[in-house]
Parts: C-alpha cells; sequence; structure tokens
C-alpha cells in the first residue's frame, strides 16, 4: 500500500471518528483492475475502502453540488485539476467553504483506460502498481503487466498545470516538484486555421455521434444550475430530439455558459461514451478569454474565476 | 428450414453489395474507434470482428427519436398525417445479445395495444445475426441463458470459421435472403457445425461468470434495503446507461412546432435516471432522489421485468457497466444482492 | 419506397369537438366532447373509471379519466384541474374548438362483482370525477345495484364540483343519499362541516355487502382508509385509484410503473389487497 492511501485512511477515520466532518469523499476500488469508483465514506471503520493509484480520474467536486442540503461537513479528496472544481463550486455559491474539507492529492498523471484495454485485460483486481522510470507495472489477479506511461497517460495530463491541488485543508502526500505545463493550444489553433467548410465538416461529424446522454453536463462542476436549461419545457429551448441540429445546439450552449469558468479538468470529455472532443470547444473558449481578458485557468485561485461576471476598465474594447 | 450454407470470406463484400442493391442495409461501421450500426450503400467499411457497437441496434426498432404524426391546426379538422412506414431493410451483423434483446423488446411492444410504429419495422427488416468468436471482459450473456453462438429470433446466423461462415438459415425471410444471391453461398460440408462450437468456446469461456441463482427471489424483499441508499450515491444521474442499454425501451412523447400551427408530435428515448422522470405537474414526485431511481433501474431489469415478461430485462452485453462514468456496474450489483439480501 | 403500416396505430388520437363547458369551481370545468368521426364513439367501449389522454396538438397530452359513464350516449365527460402546461391550455378552450383523445385506457371499476351490492362512495375535491361515471352507471342501473351512498366533501361550497348533481340530480333516485360536506364554516351553508373521513365515520357504515370506493387528495385517501378498516371493511371490498404520471397511456413508456404493474394498464382501479402488495412506491 502506498503512502497516500495510508494518509487517505488514517486521516479520514480521524476526520470521521472526531465528528469533524460527516462524509469522506474519495476513491475505492472499482469493478474493474483499472477502474475505481467514487466512494462516500461515512464510518471509520469504512476508511479502509480508501485507495489512491493511477487510476483515479474521475473529479469528485460535482457531489458537493449534489449533496449541498446534506447536514454536516463533507470532505472530498481532489487532485490538481479537480481541486479548481472546488473554487468553482464555492464560487458560484453552491456550498459555503466552512462545509467542506479539502484533502488533497499530489498527482503525476492518471492512466487512461481505454489504452490500457487496448494493452492487457484490464478485468479482475488490482493487487499492486509501482512506477520505475517510464515503466508502469499492474498486478492485478490477472497477472502482470508493463505498460509505458508515456504511452498510456490519459491526454490532458501531458499538459498539466495543476500537478498539486490549488487548495487543500489536508495533503495527502508530498508535494509533486514537476513543472507546471500549460497547453499550448495547438490542437485549437490547427482548428481555428481550418475554412469554416472544414469546421462544419469536423463538427457535424463528431455531433452527430450524440446520444445526449448528459453525462458531461452531469459531471462538470460548472454545471450546477438548480433547473437546467436543456430541461425546460416551457420554454423549450433544446427539443429532446436526437438529431444532429439539437446536439449542436445543446454542446454549443453548454459551452457558452461555461465560457469563462470552465475549469478545464477535462472530465466532460472522458465520460462522453461516443469520444466527442468536447474539451476542444471549451479551450477555444479558454484560450480566447485567456488571450481577450487575461485571464488565468478559471478555479486556480480563490478570487474572480468567473469573467464574464467582471468588468474591468482594461477589457478591450476595439469592437467598440 | 434450408440447410447450412457456406459463405467463403471473400464473397462478404459481394452479399453486402448485393443487398444493397434491392434493399436498405444497415451494418457495423468503425469510425473513431468506435463501432456503431449505420445505413450502408454498400460493403465498404464494413466490419465484422468488431467487439460491440456502443449503442444497441435496437434503435433500429425503437429509435432514440422518431416522428409519429404531423399536424396542422390551421385546418380546421385539424386532419392528422401518420408518418409513412421504412423500406424493406437487412439489419446486419448483430451480436446474439443483442438479437435477444429484440425478442425481450417485442414483449413490450408486441404486446397489448401494439405499437405500430415497432411493428412495422419488425415486420420489414431481416436480422443478420453473427457468433462471437470473443467477448469483452465485460460481456456475460451467459448468466441470462444466451449463448454466442445461438441466435433464435435472427433470421440467419453467421459464424466465423476462419476462411469461411457457416451461414444457418433460421426462418423464411432468412430462406428468402439466401436464395435471392444463391450464387455467392455453397454447402456447408456437414462439418459446419462441429466448427462453429470450436469457433464460439472462447466467447463462453473467456466471459465474466455471473450466477442470477436466488437474485429475483431476494431482490422481491429488498425494496428498503440499504444497499440502494450506498449505490445511488456515485450516480449523476445522466442516460448513458439508458442509451447504450439494448433492453431499454422507457420513452417521452413529445410535440414540437416551432410557434406555428403546422408541428409534428414524437416520441424520444426517455431515462428514468432523470430526475423529472416521474415528476408530474402539481409536483407529485415519487421518485424523489437518486436512491429511488437507482433502485427502480436495477429493480426493473432483474425483478420488475421477470414479473410481468417472465424474463430477465438484461442480457448481459457489458455496454453500460463499460460507459458508465461512476462504474455502477450491473454485474457488480448482482453479486452485492446475493450477498447481503 | 416507404410503405404504410399493417398495424393501426394506438398512439394516434381522433379529433374531437367540444360541445359543452360547465364551469365546476375556480380550477375544474367539464368538457363535454364529442368525436368528429361518429363511428368512433360508436365503438369506443369506454368503462366506469377508465381515462383518456387528451391533447391540444403542439402542447401536450394528459391523462384524464372519463367522468360520464357509458349509460349517458353520444358524448363523453372530462373534468380538469388547471394544474400545468396543457391543462392551463385546455382551460382557455370555447365551445367549438377542438381537442385531440386517445383511448379508453385502463382497467374499470368491478362493475359486475359489485351488482346486488351496496356501493359507499367517499370522494373529496376532484376525486369525485373518477367515480362519477360508477356513480351514474349504477345509477342508470338502478335494479342491479343496492344502496347507494356518496360522502363528498371539499375545502369550501366553492370547491365543490358536480353540484348540480350532488344536489339536485342525485338525490332524486330512490335509496341514494349525498352526504356533502365542507372543511370550514361558511355563510349561507347549513350543510355539515368537518372534513370528509371524519364524517364517513361519523355516519357510520356497515361492511355487510357493501364496497368501498374512495378517491381524492392522499391525505384524505390515508385517512379513509383507516376508517373504513375500523368499521370492518375488508381490503378486497375497498377499491380506490391510483394516480401516477402517464405519458404513452398503453403500457410501454415506462413512466407509471409501481413494480411490475403500469397504472395505465393494469390500473388506475386496485382494491387495497392488490395495492398492499406493489412495492410502495407512491
Amino acid at each position: 500500500m502506498n503512502i497516500v492511501t495510508e494518509n487517505l485512511r488514517k486521516t479520514a477515520a480521524k476526520l470521521l471518528q472526531d465528528k469533524e466532518v460527516e462524509m469522506v469523499i474519495g476513491y475505492g476500488l472499482g469493478s474493474e483492475a483499472v477502474r475505481t469508483q467514487p466512494v462516500f465514506i461515512t464510518s471509520p471503520e469504512d476508511a479502509e475502502k480508501l485507495v489512491w493509484n493511477p487510476f483515479c480520474a474521475n473529479g469528485l467536486t460535482k457531489y458537493l453540488s449534489d449533496l449541498k442540503t446534506h447536514a454536516g461537513k463533507i470532505a472530498v479528496c481532489v487532485k490538481g485539476c479537480d481541486s479548481r472544481g472546488i473554487f468553482r463550486i464555492l464560487q458560484d455559491n453552491i456550498i459555503p467553504r466552512d462545509k467542506v474539507y479539502v484533502i488533497g492529492i499530489p498527482c503525476t498523471g492518471q492512466l487512461d483506460y481505454a489504452k490500457l484495454a487496448a494493452k492487457m485485460d484490464v478485468s479482475g483486481e488490482l493487487k499492486e502498481f509501482a512506477e520505475k522510470g517510464d515503466d508502469f507495472i499492474i498486478k492485478t489477479s490477472k497477472g502482470d503487466f508493463t505498460v509505458k506511461k508515456s504511452e498510456s497517460l490519459q491526454d490532458k495530463c501531458n499538459t498539466c498545470e495543476h500537478h498539486n491541488p490549488v487548495v487543500a485543508d489536508y495533503m495527502a502526500g508530498d508535494k509533486v516538484d514537476l513543472p507546471s505545463v500549460l497547453d499550448s493550444y495547438d490542437q485549437i489553433k490547427k482548428l481555428e486555421a481550418m475554412s469554416p467548410e472544414e469546421k462544419t465538416k469536423f463538427w457535424l461529424s463528431q455531433f452527430e455521434r450524440c446520444i445526449r446522454c448528459y453525462a458531461c453536463r452531469n459531471t462538470c462542476p460548472g454545471c450546477t444550475c438548480r433547473e437546467c436549461v436543456f430541461d425546460n419545457i416551457k420554454p423549450d429551448w433544446v427539443g429532446k430530439e436526437v438529431n444532429v441540429s439539437e446536439n449542436e445546439l445543446f454542446h454549443l450552449t453548454r459551452a457558452f455558459h461555461l465560457a469563462g469558468r470552465c475549469v478545464e479538468c477535462g472530465e466532460c470529455e472522458r465520460v462522453c461514451p461516443v469520444n466527442i472532443p468536447i474539451m476542444l470547444l471549451n479551450k477555444k473558449l479558454l484560450k480566447d478569454c485567456k488571450e481577450l481578458f487575461n485571464m488565468q485557468t478559471p478555479g486556480s485561485t480563490e478570487e474572480g474565476g468567473s469573467t464574464f461576471n467582471e468588468f474591468r476598465l482594461e477589457d478591450p474594447e476595439e469592437f467598440m | 428450414m434450408m440447410a447450412n450454407k457456406s459463405l467463403k470470406k471473400d464473397q462478404v463484400n459481394n452479399l453486402l453489395n448485393k443487398i444493397a442493391q434491392s434493399s436498405q442495409l444497415i451494418a457495423p461501421i468503425r469510425s473513431e474507434n468506435i463501432t456503431r450500426f449505420k445505413p450502408v450503400q454498400s460493403g465498404e467499411g464494413v466490419v465484422l470482428d468488431y467487439q460491440n457497437s456502443v449503442v444497441p441496434p435496437k434503435d433500429y426498432f425503437f429509435p432514440q427519436s422518431e416522428k409519429m404524426f404531423s399536424y396542422d391546426t390551421s385546418d380546421p379538422s385539424w386532419a392528422i398525417t401518420p408518418e409513412a412506414g421504412v423500406p424493406n431493410r437487412v439489419l446486419f451483423g448483430v451480436r446474439p445479445c443483442d438479437v435477444k434483446s429484440i425478442l425481450l423488446l417485442d414483449k413490450v411492444f408486441d404486446a397489448e395495444f401494439r405499437d405500430d410504429l415497432y411493428i412495422d419495422k419488425r415486420n420489414k427488416t431481416t436480422i443478420v445475426a453473427v457468433s462471437c468468436n470473443e467477448c469483452r471482459h465485460t460481456c456475460f450473456c451467459g448468466a441470462f441463458g444466451i449463448n454466442p453462438g445461438q441466435a433464435e429470433g435472427a433470421d440467419i446466423l453467421l459464424t466465423d470459421l476462419g476462411d469461411r461462415y457457416l451461414v444457418e438459415v433460421l426462418t423464411e425471410k432468412g430462406t428468402t435472403l439466401v436464395g435471392s444471391c444463391s450464387d455467392l453461398f455453397a454447402d456447408d460440408d456437414g462439418n459446419g457445425p462441429a466448427a462453429k462450437e470450436k469457433a464460439v468456446a472462447p466467447a463462453i469461456e473467456k466471459q465474466m461468470k455471473i450466477d442470477l441463482e436466488g437474485v429475483k427471489a431476494k431482490l422481491d424483499n429488498m425494496f428498503d434495503h440499504p444497499m440502494w441508499d450506498t449505490e445511488s450515491l456515485r450516480c449523476i444521474g445522466c442516460g448513458t446507461c439508458t442509451w447504450v442499454c439494448p433492453t431499454c425501451h422507457c420513452f417521452d412523447i413529445v410535440d414540437f412546432n416551432n410557434q406555428s400551427a403546422v408541428g409534428y408530435r414524437y416520441r424520444c428515448a426517455d431515462s428514468c435516471q432523470f430526475a423529472n422522470f416521474t415528476r408530474a405537474a402539481g409536483g407529485h414526485q415519487p421518485r424523489p432522489s437518486k436512491k429511488e431511481r437507482t433502485r427502480q433501474r436495477f429493480m426493473h431489469k432483474l425483478r420488475y421485468f421477470v414479473d410481468r415478461y417472465g424474463d430477465f430485462g438484461c442480457v448481459g452485453c457489458g455496454r453500460c457497466l463499460e460507459k458508465c462514468p461512476v462504474n455502477l456496474d450491473i454485474a457488480q450489483i448482482i453479486k452485492k444482492v446475493k450477498e447481503v439480501g | 419506397m416507404c410503405t404504410t403500416k399493417e398495424v393501426a396505430s394506438p398512439l394516434t388520437p381522433h379529433i374531437a369537438t367540444v360541445t359543452k363547458i360547465i364551469d365546476e369551481t375556480s380550477n375544474v370545468k367539464t368538457f363535454q366532447v364529442v368525436f368528429d368521426d361518429p363511428e368512433v364513439l360508436e365503438n369506443f367501449g369506454n368503462m366506469p373509471g377508465q381515462c383518456c389522454m387528451l391533447s391540444v396538438l403542439g402542447v401536450g397530452e394528459s391523462m384524464i379519466s372519463i367522468t360520464s359513464s357509458p349509460t349517458r350516449k353520444g358524448m363523453l365527460e372530462f373534468s380538469i384541474v388547471k394544474v400545468g402546461r396543457l391543462t392551463e391550455v385546455i382551460h382557455q378552450l370555447d365551445v367549438g374548438n377542438k381537442i385531440a383523445i386517445r383511448g379508453p385506457y385502463g382497467n374499470n371499476f368491478p362493475i359486475d362483482e359489485m351488482k346486488g351490492k351496496n356501493l359507499l362512495i367517499i370522494a373529496g375535491g376532484i376525486g369525485l370525477a373518477p367515480v362519477r361515471s360508477l356513480i351514474d352507471y349504477a345509477l342508470d342501473n338502478r335494479d342491479d345495484y343496492g344502496k347507494v351512498d356518496v360522502v363528498y366533501g371539499a375545502r369550501s361550497v366553492d370547491l365543490l364540483c358536480f353540484k348540480y348533481d350532488i344536489f339536485d340530480r342525485w338525490p332524486k333516485i330512490r335509496d341514494t343519499k349525498i352526504h356533502v360536506t365542507i372543511d370550514r364554516e361558511e355563510e349561507q351553508w347549513d350543510g355539515h362541516v368537518g372534513f370528509v373521513p371524519a364524517y364517513m365515520e361519523e355516519l357510520g357504515f356497515s361492511p355487510e355487502n357493501t364496497v368501498a370506493v374512495t378517491c381524492g387528495p392522499p391525505i384524505m385517501i390515508k385517512f379513509v382508509l383507516q376508517g373504513l378498516e375500523k368499521m370492518g371493511f375488508k381490503d378486497e371490498n375497498i377499491i380506490t385509484t391510483l394516480e401516477m404520471n402517464m405519458r404513452c397511456g398503453i403500457g410501454k413508456c415506462g413512466r407509471c410503473n409501481i413494480g411490475e404493474k403500469y397504472i395505465c394498464v393494469d390500473g388506475p382501479v386496485f382494491n387495497l389487497s392488490q395495492i398492499k402488495l406493489l412495492p410502495p412506491e407512491f
């Protein structure tokens, strides 16, 4: 067992024992060796269920919104990218700061389920894992597997801005001493260089696959409206029919509702069952906001985080 | 029924091209690492070695959304124009789990108040199934008595035997289809069935072994069991499990008219996992939290469907547990029910 | 290349015209409708307790019980509370306007099993609408049924529905007693004051050869069931209607399920012993 797992279990047990929090949301072993599942620990004995490994892809901050009326304080485990979601939820006044206890976990990257499934038997139970240079040795009940970390990381982990959480009431491990890698938005620049016809062709072929499961919306810490515009029937902004026209409207509207607020956690793209590159939309808006308004990645700091809710005299106005 | 035939691998393309000339052809296409059933004009790009499509072919009988009829309320008699039926078509390359799911959907749609929209599509479709030589680690069709090498309910069953496909003709529709391109088929040399058993053995052996013994009986008494409180906590209330499930059949009916007198009524798939599925005008909401909705999903598949239709409402295709963002796994739920029920 | 379908569509409505509108209360109206195609009503075959999906094309559909008895020919009556998007639009209809209807759906009150028995009907507010079809059926076949007692109440005189039936028409029929109550004292009202369940117990009814049918707000039903139990009524002889959000009306869309039952085809009429077998999900 690694030191982070040990620390998580000890801390969770103590927080619950001392009744400092009512619930600890963290990662537990999943039904496949290379998956974890969110666990909700409410008694000290159950703290044993908590784990930390390179398969902890889920962002857990959205549950703070689900549980905002839960009596008592809630502790939640966050990686660097997830931790920006904490500030997002706080800045949107979804839950007060004193109801949240942040357990920060320094992270050097999460492995991608699909990439692993192409290289190894991902079923069974995880026994242990070890990192040796670029090698990841994963021991499961189905055997021992070695994969190259550089080939198996989630794409988003190659441009990790915050290896360490931006906020934490307790850090479950030693800070990671790796440089922050900001997205150079090369993919976005490629798209920007396309002609309108090429862009239309590209995007409609993506939206045509959408099955309107709303997993992207439901997992997003920025999507916390009590009554989502897409669920409204009066007025009927977006119909319930599943066709490329309605799908396009859904994705573009959601991207614009998040403009200046998206914390770039990448969960939306990860959960999409049909591999729509949703983050390309969000990153385009992030790139534009960063260039136009000198914006930091939302959720990086306690203040701000909502570019279009602010007005500054120095905002660009060449269109006026 | 017609005796077994054999189809050389290099003839598959010709077969698909021939079918596409006289019927609509719907077959598995892979793009962006995803396989889906799509209408195609020829055999080009059709894959039969895919493991399963991301969304099931049930969409061709029960589409995610479909127009029911159009209307014009400026016409004083409010005349309604029903939608025309579908053309004759061949649904090619369906896995045995998905074939079984269509039989289960028949119990819902071809029951009292026979659903014309569904039945039209069923009548006009010839189903060509293909056995599984391999399986995903998330497959568990065997738990529901489904054999990866059998497809009762299909019109033809193909099995990959290496250099050729064994062609088992199961119905009159299948006979007609084979008869229409008989020059592409040879007679099976008699070794087909034995070779098939060998070919599909890995799919039977390697899949997840889930035992349903006692699960229904336990669920009969688990309506108030605390396991629904804990399992439902991680659900994010999206519709992924519902949309990828080959047996889910809940739907909504909506009128669309864009502020004018001319419009249409359509039905679209709906999910009991959505919060406002059971919410009524006036505020009555019998499933107010995720607990009730998560419980409803598993109870429906593993208990209520059995009570009403005599069969489990799941075929073990594994799509839901693979795509669920939070690893809510029906196989894990079944194991838990046996443990704590 | 597209061809017509072989099976008649259960989801396509028939068009009807509104022929009469009665203002029952400030938010309830009764609509009398006649199908534009007379054959539809001739073959409708609705039984007391059944419902129809009513709709204004372009707005939506809603399941409403048929409040008129099939013994009253030539039309159908629906009593509608203004409570949501569609019902608001329906309330704006005039005589001569069109409405789309499909049905009849659901099971019906067990009128054959009830023959020869006394009927005790306990209803509150709009809850009288579904049972009114049963009351009129029994009263139109008077010799087939025993005593008919109706205990009916609403929050105020204003909110009493079918005033023309409860005060004028029904009391005139032999062996038929209508006991009306309102929740709170009002000037100009010298009838009974008190909640329906309490009034029912006050009046007292013997379960001997009697079937009780109750319909109304959930809180009223709860106390009525307690009262009936006290008076010795057996579960099989207590009947009520269950309500869930419905969409297809034909047992397929999954919205109205309680356990393995669909309220739209297996209900809405259930007796208490059947209800006790259902998962407690309403």
